[in-house]
């Protein structure tokens, strides 16, 4: 318990000096994971918005794939970008494996799901409360996406609130397409990983610390748009 | 379009059906309708539950195609006067968004429609006044009574200024004293506005009080069973419904859904 106790000090110790090492990975962190997440809503909002208007063949096979989707595992979706940019693979030319990008579009593949699945069920619901309204004004359905959109602003935002919590502590899919690398690929997850099998401790429960925080925060604020939401929403529904 | 607007017809059915296919049978909502309304008349339907009168009036918004005959509003088919922006409607509940202040429910047809901020402002406050509203555009509906949100639901309809106001039972939820002061300030509005107005109702004293026109219906099938023409003059006081002329309407527009019940 002696040695627990030194360990957990030293990290306060590294939080609290601002150690260059330690910011440098989470600073890494927040850009893969805020990249993935604003890249995941161009691509996530308007499919889920389109989903949610829309009427076509294949649309339920669709919207159940999406839900699935939200539940694939981060190491097999880790693999699967591996197997895409490794060099024998169908993007290895760009050479973007072992880097922070590919970190990105393995993220981006985890939280798109996410994102539209979210917004279909919101836009959705929208929709129907919107939709003789919206049809006494001859607005066509694909045309009131906009509209939709725009009133479900709070309900997105927790979407995508929701989206980064997923990035920032996923661990299985960073390690394997950015390799953990040093300076270069090395995020708050897998340096946890990392330095926890090495013995180094210190690192690794600051790390878990501010990961932690961050994740706290993300919840509250994922729970209070909600509540608002909610309120603002319901209260006359 | 110019003969339809000099003999001044804005609704014209002839022979308009609406079957509807559910797994029990066809279903006939509306049968052989004709009906004309006059640019700046107040027709009321009534009847009982069944009748048609609320799918007579989406006929006219668009929101229902009739299976049979021919309707036009404003001498085209009910898409094309939807497109031009022919009508407003109120639906039965407000329809308010909550999420939305008073202003910005009303300002919802003007944002898709493309006005400036400017004019929409300009809207708001002209119809928040038309409907005795003004100083509550910065509300949410559920600071507002189930009067004043209807009034505000009214004004979205007002907003862009069709000519048509069509409203399905819009007071058919609230209660008797605020439903007639609705009633005496929809005919002022009306009277300002000089509107057409499609008005669906149950209720006999307010469809005779409103109206210029009664249409009396009744269900299996949906048919129009009377035609009253109102001989009651524009300005009505409330009390113009102790009258002996009011009483008398009242009772034809009695006997009329009685005459339909018994055809069952």
């Amino acid at each position: 318990m002696q040695g627990f106790a030194v360990e957990f000090s030293a990290a306060i110790a590294l939080i609290l000096n601002g150690d260059p090492e330690l910011w440098a990975i989470v600073l890494l962190s927040l850009k893969v994971s805020i990249f993935a997440v604003l890249i995941s809503a161009l691509i996530g909002m308007p499919v889920g918005a389109a989903l949610a208007v829309a009427r076509f063949p294949g649309r339920r096979v669709l919207i159940i794939l999406m839900n699935a989707l939200m539940g694939f595992p981060p190491v097999v979706v880790g693999l699967l970008v591996y197997l895409m940019l490794s060099r024998s693979g169908p993007l290895g030319v760009l050479e973007l494996l072992y880097t922070p990008t590919a970190m990105i579009i393995a993220q981006v593949v985890l939280v798109t799901p996410i994102v539209a699945a979210l917004t279909r069920q919101v836009v959705e619901m929208l929709a129907e409360e919107y939709s003789e309204q919206l049809r006494s004004l001859g607005v066509s359905r694909l045309a009131s996406v906009p509209v939709l959109l725009w009133d479900a602003r709070l309900a997105l935002v927790t979407a995508l609130l929701a989206g980064f919590g997923r990035a920032i502590a996923e661990v299985g899919a960073v390690i394997i397409v950015g390799g953990n690398i040093n300076h270069v690929t090395r995020v708050m997850t897998t340096t946890i990983a990392l330095e926890t099998s090495k013995g180094n401790l210190a690192l690794a429960l600051a790390l878990g610390a501010i990961l932690i925080g961050i994740a706290v925060a993300v919840n509250a604020m994922v729970s209070t748009l909600s509540l608002r939401a909610e309120r603002e929403g319901l209260r006359h529904a | 379009m110019s003969e339809a607007a000099s003999n001044q017809a804005v609704v014209q059915a002839q022979g308009l059906d609406l079957t509807f296919q559910t797994n029990d049978g066809p279903i006939h909502a509306l049968k052989d309708v004709n009906l004309t309304v006059d640019k700046g008349e107040f027709v009321s339907f009534i009847g009982p539950s069944g009748c048609g009168k609320t799918t007579f009036l989406r006929c006219i918004a668009a929101l229902e195609t009739p299976t049979g005959g021919t309707l036009t509003v404003n001498g085209m088919t009910p898409d094309e006067a939807r497109r031009n922006r022919a009508y407003g409607y109120v639906f039965q509940a407000a329809g308010l968004y909550p999420w939305r202040t008073i202003a910005k429910n009303i300002k919802l047809p003007l944002e898709i429609m493309g006005y400036s901020a400017a004019e929409q402002d300009e809207r708001v406050k002209n119809v928040l006044e038309l409907v005795d509203l003004e100083g509550f555009g910065g509300k949410f509906p559920w600071q507002l009574s189930g009067g004043m949100q209807q009034r505000a639901s009214i004004a979205r309809a007002l907003a862009f200024d069709a000519d048509i106001l069509l409203m399905d039972e819009p007071f058919g939820a609230l209660d008797e004293i605020v439903r007639d002061h609705l009633n005496e300030q929809l005919l002022a509005l009306w009277a300002r506005t000089e509107k057409t107005i499609g008005f669906v109702t149950h209720s006999i004293p307010e469809a005779v009080y409103l109206s210029t026109k009664i249409v009396v219906m009744s269900p299996r099938p949906g048919r129009i069973t009377d035609v009253i023409d109102s001989p009651l003059p524009k300005e009505r006081p409330l009390d113009i419904r102790d009258t002996p002329e009011f009483i008398e309407v009242a009772h034809r527009v009695r006997e009329g859904l009685r005459a339909g019940h018994t055809d069952d």
